[in-house]
C-alpha cells in the first residue's frame, strides 16, 4: 500500500468518526429525558437532572403533582395501590406525549440487605401494564447507593445511548458533587413548638399530597422537623434496639429519626404522615407509637379522597392540644373521668 | 416450655406430628375461624394484613390454654410477613399475653450460628435421642407431603366424579379423622388410607369440567379460612382447581434456593413478565397463571388479603399474562369485612362466564 492511499484511508476514517460524534450530538440535543416528579425524586433529581444535562440532552421533568395528574394516575393505575404510586402513574402519563424516553430507576436496595416496599421492585412492569403508547423507559436496577455502584448505574443508564465514557465520567462527578451539596431535611427554629413530621418523602415534601401539612404546621404556630435532619449515626443507634436489623431502608431511617428525636426531647409531638394501606407505615407507625409511648403522636392518612378541611381541623386540634400541654401539663382527664387540669373552670 | 404455632393449613398437621413424636409440650392451635380473626384484628394496627390478624387471635387463645413461647417463621422481605416477629411480642406484651417468641429467621438475616442456636434451644428439651427427632422430623415431612397431595388429588377428581360431591366428602372425612388422633403413625395411616379412597372413586373421563388456577398470596393459599374455602366451593360446583403453592412445595422451594434452581419452570415462564423479584410470590403467580394458560385452562382466580403488596404488583402484571387468546382472571380481596354472599355472587359469576366462554368457542370452532 502506498503512503497516499493509506493517508486518505486515515482522512475516510477520520471523517466516518467526525460525522458519527456530529450524529450523536444531534441526536442527544433532539433527545428529550423526562424525569417523573414522584416517589424517590426528590432523593434522586438533582443527581439525574445534571447528569442528563451535562451529557446534553433535553431534561424534561413533570410538573409539581396537581389536581390533574392525580385524576390521570388514579384513571391508570390498578385500583388497590397506594397513593404515592397513583401519583407517580400520573406524571408519566403526562410525560409520555412530551419526551422520547422516561428516567424510571428500579430501586430493589439502597444498601446491602436494606430493601424497599415490594412495589419499588415491580414499578416499572406496572407501568407499563397501565398505561398505553409509552415511550421508551430506562428502568436500570439500583442496587445500592455507594459511589462506585452509582457510576455502574449511571453506565449502563447511559449506555443504550452510545456515550462516550470520558463524558460520562465528567457529568457522573459534576452531578455526584451537585447531589451531595442538597439536602433535603427541614429542622426549623424560632416556634414554640416543635413536631416531627415523619413519613415517607414522597409524601412529606409533595406539598399537593400532604395537602401542605408543613406550611399549615407552621401556620399554626408549630415548627417541623424531618427525618432527614437527624445524623445517620444517631439512626442506626436506634434504630440497633429492634428486635432485628429492619429490611425496609426506609423504615429504619424513619424509626431511628422518631425515636432519636423523642430521646433526646427536642421535639413536642410526632405526626405520622401515611398513605393509606402502605404496607410499610402499617408496621412502623405502630412501632414508633410503641416506642415513644407518652410523645403526643398522630397519623394522618392520605388517599386520593382526602378533604382538606378534615386534614385542617386535625391540625388544629393536634397544635391546640400541644398547646395546652405546655401550658398544663399532663393533666389529661381519662375516658370517662373528670379531672381538675390546672386552673379548672369548673 | 409449651410451644404452639400459628394455625396454617396442613402445616399444623405436620407441626403436632412432630412436637407429639419428640414429646415437646404444645398448644395446637384452633382451626382458624371468625371469632379468632376478630380477637387479632381488635389487638393489631388496623392497616395490617389479615394473617398478622388470625395470628395474633391465634397466639392470644394459646397463651390461653397455657402455652408460653410462640414460634413462627420469618424472612428478609421485602413482605411485611418478615416485621410480623418485630410487632408481635411488642403487642402480645402490651395486651398482657405474655409469652417468649422464637422466630425461625434466615441464616441471611441472623446468622447461621444464632439459627441453630434457636432450633437447638427447641429441640434440647425433648427428651428422645438425636436419631428419633430426626425420624419425627422425616414423618412430619411425610405427614405433610400426604396432606398436600391428598388435597391435589380430591380437587382433580372433583371434575370428573361419577357420584357428585363423593371427594368432597372424603376429604372431609379424613381430616375429621385426623384431629381425632394424636400420635404421627396414626396420621399417617389415615392420610394412606384415605389416598387408596380417593385413587378408587368412581370416575367419568370423558367429561370436560372446567378448570381454574388458583394463585396469590402464600397464607391464602395454604390456610382455607384465609381463602373462606374456595376450594371446596369450587369442588362442588364440580371444578377442578389447582395451585402451585402448597407448604410442601415451599418447602422444597427453600431447600433448592440456595442453589438457585428453585421452581425453574415457574420462574421461566414469569421472566418476561416480572424480570426482578417483588417479594412475596408475585413471581410465582404469575408465572403459574402462565403455565396453566399454557396449559389449556378456562381462568385463575388470585385471591390476598387486602393490602399484599408483592400481590397487587402481581395483580398490576396479570394483564400482560391476560392478553393475546385472553386469560380471564378474578381477583379477590380479603379482609375482616368480607362478606361471604357477595364472594359467593362473584365466584358464580366468573364461573358462569367461563362457562359461557367455552360454548362460545365451541359454536365459533
Amino acid at each position: 500500500m502506498r503512503r497516499a492511499d493509506l493517508n486518505d484511508f486515515s482522512a475516510c476514517i477520520f471523517e466516518y468518526f467526525r460525522r458519527m460524534q456530529r450524529s450523536i450530538e444531534i441526536m442527544k440535543s433532539e433527545t428529550t429525558v423526562g424525569i417523573p416528579k414522584g416517589l424517590l425524586f426528590s432523593y434522586y433529581h438533582i443527581f439525574a437532572e445534571t447528569l442528563f444535562d451535562r451529557l446534553g440532552f433535553n431534561v424534561v421533568i413533570s410538573p409539581d403533582t396537581n389536581k390533574d395528574i392525580l385524576e390521570q394516575g388514579v384513571k391508570n393505575c390498578v385500583d388497590d395501590a397506594c397513593l404515592p404510586i397513583k401519583v407517580f402513574h400520573g406524571h408519566v402519563n403526562w410525560l409520555k406525549t412530551r419526551c422520547d424516553v422516561i428516567l424510571m430507576p428500579r430501586f430493589l436496595s439502597l444498601e446491602k440487605g436494606k430493601k424497599l416496599c415490594p412495589m419499588f421492585c415491580g414499578l416499572t412492569e406496572m407501568v407499563k401494564n397501565s398505561i398505553t403508547h409509552l415511550p421508551s423507559i430506562i428502568d436500570t436496577p439500583v442496587f445500592s447507593l455507594r459511589t462506585k455502584d452509582m457510576y455502574i448505574w449511571s453506565l449502563k443508564a447511559c449506555g443504550i445511548f452510545r456515550q462516550n465514557r470520558r463524558d460520562i465520567d465528567k457529568a457522573f462527578s459534576y452531578a455526584l458533587l451537585r447531589q451531595k451539596e442538597s439536602s433535603l431535611g427541614i429542622c426549623d427554629t424560632g416556634y414554640p413548638l416543635r413536631v416531627a413530621l415523619i413519613g415517607h418523602a414522597y409524601i412529606v415534601h409533595d406539598a399537593f399530597v400532604s395537602m401542605n401539612v408543613i406550611r399549615r404546621l407552621r401556620a399554626a404556630g408549630v415548627g417541623v422537623v424531618t427525618a432527614e435532619s437527624v445524623s445517620e449515626n444517631r439512626i442506626s443507634q436506634e434504630s440497633g434496639r429492634l428486635f432485628k436489623p429492619p429490611f425496609w431502608y426506609f423504615a429504619q431511617a424513619y424509626f431511628g429519626a422518631a425515636v432519636s428525636l423523642y430521646r433526646q426531647g427536642t421535639v413536642d409531638g410526632l405526626i405520622y404522615l401515611s398513605s393509606f394501606s402502605c404496607g410499610v407505615d402499617s408496621v412502623f407507625a405502630e412501632l414508633i407509637r410503641l416506642e415513644t409511648e407518652d410523645l403526643p403522636f398522630m397519623v394522618l392518612k392520605f388517599d386520593e379522597h382526602t378533604g382538606e378541611a378534615a386534614v385542617d381541623t386535625r391540625i388544629e386540634a393536634f397544635a391546640d392540644m400541644l398547646k395546652r400541654r405546655v401550658q398544663y401539663g399532663h393533666h389529661f382527664s381519662a375516658y370517662g373521668q373528670r379531672q381538675p387540669c390546672g386552673e379548672s373552670v369548673f | 416450655m409449651v410451644i404452639t404455632f400459628p394455625p396454617m393449613g396442613n402445616v399444623s398437621l405436620a407441626a403436632r406430628a412432630f412436637f407429639e413424636a419428640v414429646q415437646i409440650p404444645y398448644v395446637s392451635p384452633q382451626k382458624a375461624n371468625k371469632q379468632m380473626l376478630q380477637a387479632g384484628a381488635a389487638l393489631s394496627p388496623d392497616e395490617i394484613c389479615l394473617p398478622f390478624k388470625v395470628f395474633m387471635g391465634s397466639f392470644a387463645d394459646s397463651i390461653k390454654a397455657g402455652a408460653d413461647t410462640v414460634l413462627l417463621t420469618g424472612s428478609c422481605g421485602p413482605c411485611r410477613f418478615g416485621e410480623y416477629c418485630e410487632l408481635q411480642p411488642k403487642l402480645l406484651k402490651k395486651n398482657g399475653f405474655n409469652a417468649e417468641m422464637l422466630v425461625i429467621d434466615a441464616p441471611k438475616a441472623i446468622g447461621r450460628k444464632e439459627l441453630c442456636r434457636r432450633i437447638r434451644s427447641i429441640l434440647e428439651t425433648s427428651p428422645v435421642s438425636g436419631a428419633s427427632k430426626f425420624k419425627a422430623f422425616r414423618q412430619a415431612l411425610h405427614i405433610l407431603s400426604l396432606a398436600d397431595g391428598l388435597n391435589e388429588k380430591a380437587r382433580e377428581a372433583a371434575g370428573y366424579e361419577k357420584n357428585r360431591g363423593e371427594s368432597k366428602r372424603l376429604l372431609e372425612a379424613c381430616f375429621k379423622q385426623l384431629d381425632s388422633v394424636r400420635l404421627p403413625d396414626d396420621m399417617q395411616a389415615i392420610l394412606l388410607r384415605y389416598h387408596e379412597k380417593i385413587d378408587f372413586i368412581r370416575k367419568d373421563i370423558n367429561k370436560k369440567p372446567i378448570r381454574i388456577a388458583l394463585i396469590g398470596e402464600i397464607y391464602s393459599m395454604i390456610e382455607p379460612f384465609a381463602n373462606l374455602f374456595i376450594e371446596d366451593l369450587l369442588m362442588e360446583y364440580g371444578i377442578v382447581s389447582k395451585r402451585l403453592i402448597t407448604p410442601s412445595w415451599w418447602i422444597k422451594d427453600l431447600a433448592e434456593k440456595p442453589f438457585g434452581v428453585h421452581s425453574a419452570q415457574i420462574m421461566k415462564a414469569a421472566k418476561p413478565h416480572l424480570p426482578y423479584n417483588a417479594g412475596g410470590h408475585a413471581k410465582e403467580s404469575l408465572g403459574f397463571a402462565q403455565l396453566c394458560k399454557n396449559d389449556g385452562f378456562d381462568g385463575a382466580i388470585q385471591i390476598y388479603p387486602l393490602g399484599c403488596m408483592p400481590e397487587i404488583v402481581a395483580k398490576a402484571v396479570l394483564p400482560s399474562v391476560q392478553k393475546e387468546h385472553g386469560f380471564p382472571v378474578l381477583t379477590l380481596i380479603i379482609d375482616e369485612m368480607t362478606g361471604e354472599a357477595g364472594y359467593l355472587t362473584r365466584i358464580e359469576a366468573f364461573i358462569d362466564m367461563l362457562a359461557e366462554k367455552r360454548k362460545r368457542e365451541a359454536r365459533t370452532a
